[in-house]
């Protein structure tokens, strides 16, 4: 299965805990947390792979 | 929703923002307190374990309706598993109580609220509004719906994740050694003692540790912390703690009733942390102990601080970074000094063997440590290997 999106953030129940880590390390400050959901701009993102690293349950992907 | 107005806006309704508010409300200010989810207090990611001794000094009064257990000391397991037991007279600084952040919150709430301030749940900060240069206040949104709340003060105390201190041009990101990615679950059916809260070191938790703070009745918080510069792969701190569990049966046999997880500051204090019209306090302001992992306190101590500052500043019509230094000697005068101590020791402590680790707390079951301090401790060290305190040389 191809993951067209530059990241996902498995945010739909099974993994996410909506803890925020990965909205405090983004180098970028490209994730953002409000009431309930974790968004992030594909525009600003580099890949760099630190929310993958800072996410306890690993719930994100790059692709 | 219409625009709102108020005279100390503060965004984040956790301890330190509740006690700005608290503290605010009392020197005479309006104000108003945000939090974006629909509850205080939960779920909130913390292993609920605190010190006693700076509770009054806020204002606090310990309750039954937020203390699970009152303990007695702590247990620092070095990797082989030795323990050394530091009893309160010791640590008294350092273990206390262990709380329910759900009771403990809601409490610290209230009193702001019966201060004077008012409260606005389900609302989150989404930017904040400048005018020649000086926040003056945020855009909020609130179910769906946009709007504005202008104040004179605004405060940031919205935690680890905080956003609103980067919009207002305070930089507030993280170097990888500088954070521990954090798991912790609540669990049911455990083995532990509830005298104790426990701390087990090495590569267990690379640059973190496991803690057991215990909540009675076989429940108790099971968590740990791996520092962001030593993982390698991704989920490594449930990695790492499934492992340790599944190694000690008293707490495999757990039954997990809570997961919650999240980003610790373990930095140096910031360089800065006000611009005109505009405070950080607690987490958001990384004042978290590099150490211990430990923020309540000292979002406490600050919150009070910044709450009397705040309403000073509305009343002489000052709100700038320059009437704002009297926050920054305020806090940095109590708390910055530790935190950078704690910092210099926690950089040390991340880079330490396993085999080290065994000898420091080998060298420590003979002595009867007056006081614990890094510098005691390093002492009682020396006495016994000479050459793990070359490492250290620069903190004696």
């Amino acid at each position: 299965m191809v993951n067209k999106k530059l990241l996902h953030i498995e945010s739909s129940g099974q993994l996410c805990i909506y803890c925020g880590a990965c909205v405090g390390v983004c180098p970028l400050n490209c994730i953002y947390l409000d009431e309930t959901r974790i968004t992030f701009d594909e525009k600003i993102c580099t890949r760099c792979d630190i929310c993958v690293k800072a996410c306890p349950v690993g719930a994100i992907e790059i692709g | 929703m219409e625009n709102l107005r108020t005279d100390v806006l503060v965004v984040g309704a956790g301890p330190a923002g509740s006690m700005t508010a608290k503290w605010a409300a009392k020197n005479g200010a309006k104000v108003l307190l945000l939090e974006k989810r629909q509850e205080i207090g939960s779920p909130v990611r913390c292993g609920e374990g605190i010190s006693k001794s700076w509770l009054a000094d806020v204002g606090i009064t310990p309750s039954a309706k937020w203390i699970n257990v009152e303990v007695e000391g702590a247990r620092i397991y070095a990797p082989n598993e030795k323990c050394l037991e530091i009893n309160e007279k010791h640590a008294g600084n350092e273990v206390g109580f262990v709380i329910e952040r759900d009771g403990f919150d809601k409490a610290l709430a209230i009193d702001a609220a019966n201060a004077g301030a008012d409260l606005l749940l389900k609302t989150a900060a989404t930017g904040v509004i400048k005018e020649n240069g000086r926040i003056v206040g945020i855009k909020a949104k609130r179910s769906g719906e946009a709007f504005e709340i202008r104040a004179p003060v605004t405060i940031g105390a919205d935690g680890f994740e905080s956003q609103i201190g980067r919009w207002a041009g305070i930089p507030t990101n993280l170097a990888l050694r500088d954070m521990d990615s954090c798991l912790q679950y609540r669990m049911a059916n455990v083995d532990c003692d509830v005298r104790y809260c426990d701390f087990y070191l090495g590569k267990v938790a690379p640059g973190g540790y496991v803690w057991i703070f215990p909540k009675a009745d076989g429940l108790a918080n099971v968590g740990i912390g791996v520092q962001l510069s030593q993982i390698k792969t991704h989920a490594e701190a449930r990695k790492y703690l499934d492992d340790w569990i599944a190694k000690h049966p008293a707490y495999a046999k757990g039954k997990k009733i809570d997961i919650v997880g999240g980003g610790v500051s373990i930095a140096a204090p910031l360089k800065q942390t006000v611009t005109d019209g505009f405070m950080l306090v607690g987490d958001a302001a990384r004042m978290i102990d590099p150490l211990t992992g430990g923020g309540i306190a000292n979002g406490c101590i600050a919150g009070k601080i910044c709450g009397e500052v705040a309403a000073q500043a509305v009343q002489l019509g000052t709100p700038t970074k320059e009437f704002f230094q009297a926050y920054e000697r305020g806090w940095r005068g109590k708390i910055e000094e530790k935190l950078y101590r704690n910092w210099l020791a926690k950089e040390k402590l991340c880079s330490l063997s396993d085999e080290t680790f065994n000898k420091v707390v080998d060298a420590l079951q003979d002595v009867k440590l007056e006081k614990l301090t890094v510098h005691n401790i390093l002492k009682a060290v020396r006495e016994k290997y000479p050459e793990v305190t070359k490492e250290f040389a620069a903190f004696l």
